[in-house]
């Protein structure tokens, strides 16, 4: 929670320096309406946001017949659970959880890794080009990966990763955003404490182990939330290099086959959609922070 | 505090003469360190980026296995003029016009209304971020469901258009739109917040209790202090907006995106190359994105360059 | 900042000259297909000799067949599979037409492929020019296959050039499917549904006055062509794309004009509702019957199976199915077959190609097209099983099964009633229906529209030919 929030506008005394409108005498009241007021627009703003997931739950939960009822049921009062399994089992979803979670955690490990080592270099290590080869990774930002399918699919086709874990994950293994990131974060790192591991005896591998790492673990785990985030949503990519079988296929891609073989079965796709964003759900609770901060990079002077 | 009364034990020689010197080694580690990432830039970056420029000039057979016949600049021309082209470039232009403002300003409107430590806040913040982790996928489904004209809500609102809102040429693009605007604004009001929080909030309380209320508050004082997280925001929005993909290839399908005009630059670049196999096509258009999108990734350069310090501190 | 700025321009110039140079090097694009494997000449690579080997084959089938009917396939190839150990066959089950057809193409470069597969109507003459497919009349003359049995139209559709490119498997015809219990309120003789379309229409806005439903008009690209072909009209020229290679459209005619029309005025009067034929809605039309919304639509006889199971539940229907209302009173004409072929892949290992030859003639034969006929609705594609006992109790028990049958083989064997081959039938069918479309939201008139849509279909051709043979 930032620091720099007051918790209620200041009393009186405060307002009397200032130069303006005398203070009006139900200021209380006036206070306690705008908190109402403010209540309100929260909530209306957390209705409007949650009413669409809230409404695939309720649809998950009715009977085909039920969801085409005018009006449209709001609540379910005989939750049907069945969709849920079947979703799961007819709906494969099981299975393209576990391709999504398998190609989700190689993307991160991947980023983090080469990020590390990337900014390791960048930020500790001295060498000829090392401007040049900065700026190529800027460069990189500037390319976005849509620009680069047309070719990325012929490559992944004639190194036969067309339909493998490979072919979908080894495109991303690399960010000059995570470089740029942990480099940033490894800079933070005293002089003094790389100095005196120096004097220790520590090797740079050893001491990026041991020391810097550990160190810049916010930094990791922002980019690790941010990472899991872009890998687990990926639609475009895996939709390209996908084949015909449920081996590889992830669970954004998965859901488009539901909505397409269940066409009049809406609850078992909803209830499929349903299954898919509350992994996602319980790492927005839970790592909220490490995602702010990710995302916000750049966003504050 | 020198380096220069301190010797590590391991080296000997002075470092210029010997072909192993700790510099060397240094730089070898170095290099070995960025290889990984450059490997994969390489293969997947920088090489496909360039190798569009070439296969702009070839016209490809409608299927692959067959072999592709050069024909310069006639295909780039003929992609460019073609009114599926300027169709294409008007629908992203007003999809991103769409998104983009309505997704900051409701994002700054949400931060805004949660910029205050009262109870109950984070359960609110919580809330509002919570669009961002929703995938295309998952977004398209549940407003689809929505949309649907037998199963949806808008015959109850008496909304029922001929045809359907997803098939219909002049509202297929707003109702994605709205899809996208949902998806925004979770990371809309995450960007904004972050922006108010850097605000000194004696000016807001002051400019508040000064009698400066409601809308004229707003834009002559609020709006103007969170201008630089505007335009990240902004920056940020349009790059995202111009990837937008999955809700059109799920909810109208690459047959209908013409037709309905929501045939987005990046859409019409999928379908070029896994529709019609026409990686010739693809490259000019994937260019062409790339060419509109590099004023924005160049100003989002700038933001992360501003917290990046240079080389050499 | 400026620094930065140079610098990068130093970069990026020899770096980028490199890459160009790289990328002009390699090579210019795929190898052009020659027949891959070891194969004499074409005739004799699919022919018993090639099966004769000892060990037993495998092969994969890409079937796009939804749930049910994918189930009753699942049974026919068991069958087959347990009947002898020299062929295995093993299913893999597709989404849908479209992405078996996109698979495939995807597959053309990454190189999985099946042995077999199941393409649809529209994607005939894409497949003849990959150039990686096994005429289906190679394994005719190996086999010495005999094909009097089968129905002539539905053969005749995969045939081009005088070549049997595949063999029909899933066949199918639009029928009219209507609720007789809204027909009877709104004083229609449930007995005689509309025969032809300007009948209709007539009955369509009866109905609407009554407030029985309207019609469900389910976009369907297929009116046109399915019309026109009725009436003895061909949809693109070269005899529908089968003398030669289709270099124009020819469908802006009257008779073409008057489906526009009656389809029109259908919509324009509030007589019909729409729905698209892919996406979330694609079932509202036949949902509609059911909910009331709809007294009657026109869709694929495939579908009756599911109707009837769907239209079960509403007490206020009582389905009733009907021939494809026609444009003239007197059909010159011919229904066009629908549905999807079984090709064999060239790319496959003559043994392979052999293999699945066998398989496919299996599931063209009397008994499997009963079996299937009568599982899923399609129409059994040979005069001997329309004979069979099974059809025959099918067809006494539920006549509504019958219609579709009929309809393919009513009529005379032409060019036209055969259906059109043409490369970029997608594309040319959605510039039709995006011409309906704008007839029906944008109040184009119909002659306009279909003339547009020629025009459209035309330019298509023709650089979908250019990219062919440039």
């Amino acid at each position: 929670m930032p620091a720099t929030e007051l918790a209620a506008p200041p009393a009186p005394p405060v307002v009397a320096g200032v130069p303006g409108p005398a203070a009006p005498p139900p200021r209380r009241r006036h206070r306690r309406a705008r908190l109402v007021l403010r209540y309100v627009l929260l909530s209306v703003g957390a209705v409007a946001i949650l009413f669409p997931l809230y409404m695939a739950v309720v649809n998950s939960l009715l009977a085909p017949s039920q969801i085409a009822h005018q009006p449209p049921p709001f609540f379910p009062f005989h939750p049907q659970w069945g969709s849920y399994r079947k979703a799961w089992t007819d709906g494969d979803l099981g299975i393209y959880l576990r391709n999504s979670a398998i190609q989700t955690s190689v993307i991160v490990a991947g980023q983090l890794v080469t990020s590390i080592l990337a900014a390791y270099a960048f930020a500790f290590l001295e060498f000829p080009l090392k401007r040049t080869l900065f700026i190529v990774f800027l460069m990189t930002l500037m390319i976005p990966f849509e620009v680069t399918i047309a070719t990325n699919l012929a490559t992944v086709s004639s190194l036969g990763w067309f339909n493998t874990f490979p072919g979908l994950t080894v495109p991303f293994l690399a960010t000059g955003f995570g470089t740029f990131l942990l480099r940033q974060a490894f800079l933070q790192i005293p002089r003094d404490l790389r100095e005196a591991a120096q004097l220790d005896g520590y090797g740079h591998l050893r001491f990026l182990w041991s020391v810097a790492i550990p160190l810049v673990r916010p930094a990791l785990a922002a980019l690790g939330v941010f990472s899991f985030l872009g890998a687990w949503n990926q639609y475009l990519w895996p939709l390209l290099v996908t084949g015909n079988d449920n081996s590889v296929r992830t669970v954004q891609i998965g859901l488009k086959q539901l909505i397409n073989t269940q066409l009049d079965q809406i609850n078992v796709s909803l209830a499929g959609t349903v299954i898919a964003v509350v992994p996602l759900l319980v790492i927005l609770v839970v790592f909220q922070k490490q995602l702010v901060r990710s995302l916000t990079s750049g966003a504050v002077k | 505090m020198t380096s220069a009364t301190v010797t590590i034990p391991r080296e000997r020689a002075p470092a210029r003469h010997h072909l192993l010197s700790r510099r060397h080694r240094e730089w070898g580690l170095a290099y070995l360190l960025l290889l990984p990432a450059l490997v994969v830039f390489g293969v997947f970056t920088f090489y496909p980026f360039l190798k569009n420029f070439k296969l702009a000039l070839y016209q490809n057979p409608p299927y692959p296995g067959l072999p592709m016949h050069y024909v310069g600049f006639h295909q780039v021309t003929s992609v460019l003029s073609s009114t599926s082209f300027h169709q294409s470039l008007v629908s992203t232009l007003l999809y991103v016009l769409m998104v983009v403002p309505v997704g900051l300003l409701g994002g700054l409107l949400l931060a805004l209304a949660a910029h205050k430590a009262i109870r109950g806040m984070p359960v609110f913040r919580t809330i509002f971020s919570s669009t961002v982790v929703s995938s295309v996928a998952v977004a398209a489904v549940v407003f689809g469901t929505l949309m649907d004209p037998v199963v949806g809500l808008l015959p109850w609102l008496g909304i029922d258009p001929h045809p359907a809102i997803l098939q219909n040429p002049t509202w297929a693009l707003p109702a994605v739109s709205l899809i996208a605007i949902w998806q925004f604004l979770g990371l809309s009001f995450i960007i904004m917040t972050a922006g108010l929080q850097s605000l000194p909030d004696e000016i807001l309380e002051a400019a508040r209790l000064d009698g400066a209320g409601g809308w004229a508050m707003f834009w002559r004082v609020t709006v103007p202090l969170v201008s630089p997280t505007l335009f990240f925001g902004l920056v940020v929005g349009t790059i995202y907006a111009f990837q937008s993909f999955g809700q059109i290839d799920i909810l109208i399908g690459p047959q209908n995106s013409q037709f309905t005009h929501t045939n987005v630059l990046l859409y019409y670049v999928y379908q070029a190359l896994s529709i019609q196999n026409d990686p010739g096509v693809a490259a000019v258009l994937s260019i062409v994105l790339f060419a509109i999108l590099l004023v924005f990734t160049l100003a989002q350069l700038r933001f992360l360059e501003r917290r990046v310090t240079y080389a050499g501190n | 900042m400026r620094h930065l700025r140079s610098r990068a321009v130093a970069v990026v110039a020899p770096l980028g000259a490199l890459a160009l140079l790289l990328a002009a090097c390699s090579s210019s694009g795929s190898p052009s297909t020659t027949s891959g494997a070891a194969a004499a000449t074409d005739a004799t690579t699919c022919s018993p000799a090639s099966l004769s080997g000892s060990a037993p084959v495998t092969i994969n089938f890409w079937e796009s067949m939804p749930r049910a009917n994918g189930q009753t396939l699942q049974t026919l190839t068991d069958a087959f599979n347990g009947s002898q150990s020299k062929v295995h066959v093993n299913l893999v089950v597709q989404t849908n037409y479209n992405d078996t057809w996109q698979k495939y193409q995807a597959g053309l470069t990454n190189g999985q492929l099946p042995d077999v597969v199941q393409l649809q109507d529209t994607d005939t003459q894409g497949a003849i020019d990959t150039q990686s497919m096994q005429p289906a009349q190679n394994c005719i003359a190996g086999f010495h296959y005999s094909v009097g049995d089968l129905l002539p139209r539905a053969l005749a559709y995969w045939n081009v050039g005088n070549v049997q490119e595949a063999m029909p498997f899933a066949v199918s015809g639009p029928v009219l499917y209507y609720n007789k219990l809204a027909f009877q309120k709104a004083g229609l003789d449930p007995n005689t549904p509309p025969a032809t379309l300007t009948q209709l229409v007539a009955d369509a806005q009866k109905l609407k006055a009554a407030g029985q439903g309207i019609m469900g008009l389910k976009l369907d690209p297929w009116y046109l062509e399915t019309e026109l072909a009725t009436a003895n009209e061909l949809f693109v020229n070269n005899a529908n794309g089968r003398t030669s290679r289709a270099s124009k459209a020819v469908f802006d005619t009257a008779t073409g004009t008057q489906v526009f029309s009656d389809l029109n005025q259908m919509v324009s009067t509030g007589a019909a509702g729409t729905n698209s034929v892919a996406g979330a809605d694609s079932y509202d039309n036949l949902l509609g019957v059911g909910s009331g919304k709809y007294a009657m639509t026109i869709d694929t006889s495939a579908a009756l199976g599911t109707v009837e199971q769907l239209l079960s539940q509403y007490p206020n229907v009582q389905l009733g199915v009907a021939p494809l209302p026609t444009v003239q009173t007197t059909p010159s004409g011919g229904v066009q077959p629908g549905g999807s072929a079984l090709w064999v892949v060239k790319k496959s290992t003559p043994a392979k190609q052999s293999a699945a030859w066998q398989y496919i003639t299996f599931l063209d034969s009397t008994s499997s097209q009963a079996t299937w006929s009568a599982g899923t609705g399609y129409i059994p594609l040979r005069t001997s099983a329309a004979e069979s006992a099974t059809i025959q109790n099918l067809w006494a028990t539920s006549p509504q099964f019958k219609v579709a049958y009929t309809q393919l083989t009513t009529g005379v064997e032409t060019p036209a009633s055969a259906g059109a081959v043409l490369g970029p039938f997608d594309d040319v069918r959605t510039a039709i229906v995006n011409a309906e479309n704008s007839m029906f939201a944008r109040g184009v008139a119909p002659a306009t529209a279909l003339t547009r849509a020629q025009a459209a279909s035309d330019a298509l051709i023709t650089a979908y030919n250019r990219r062919i043979g440039g």
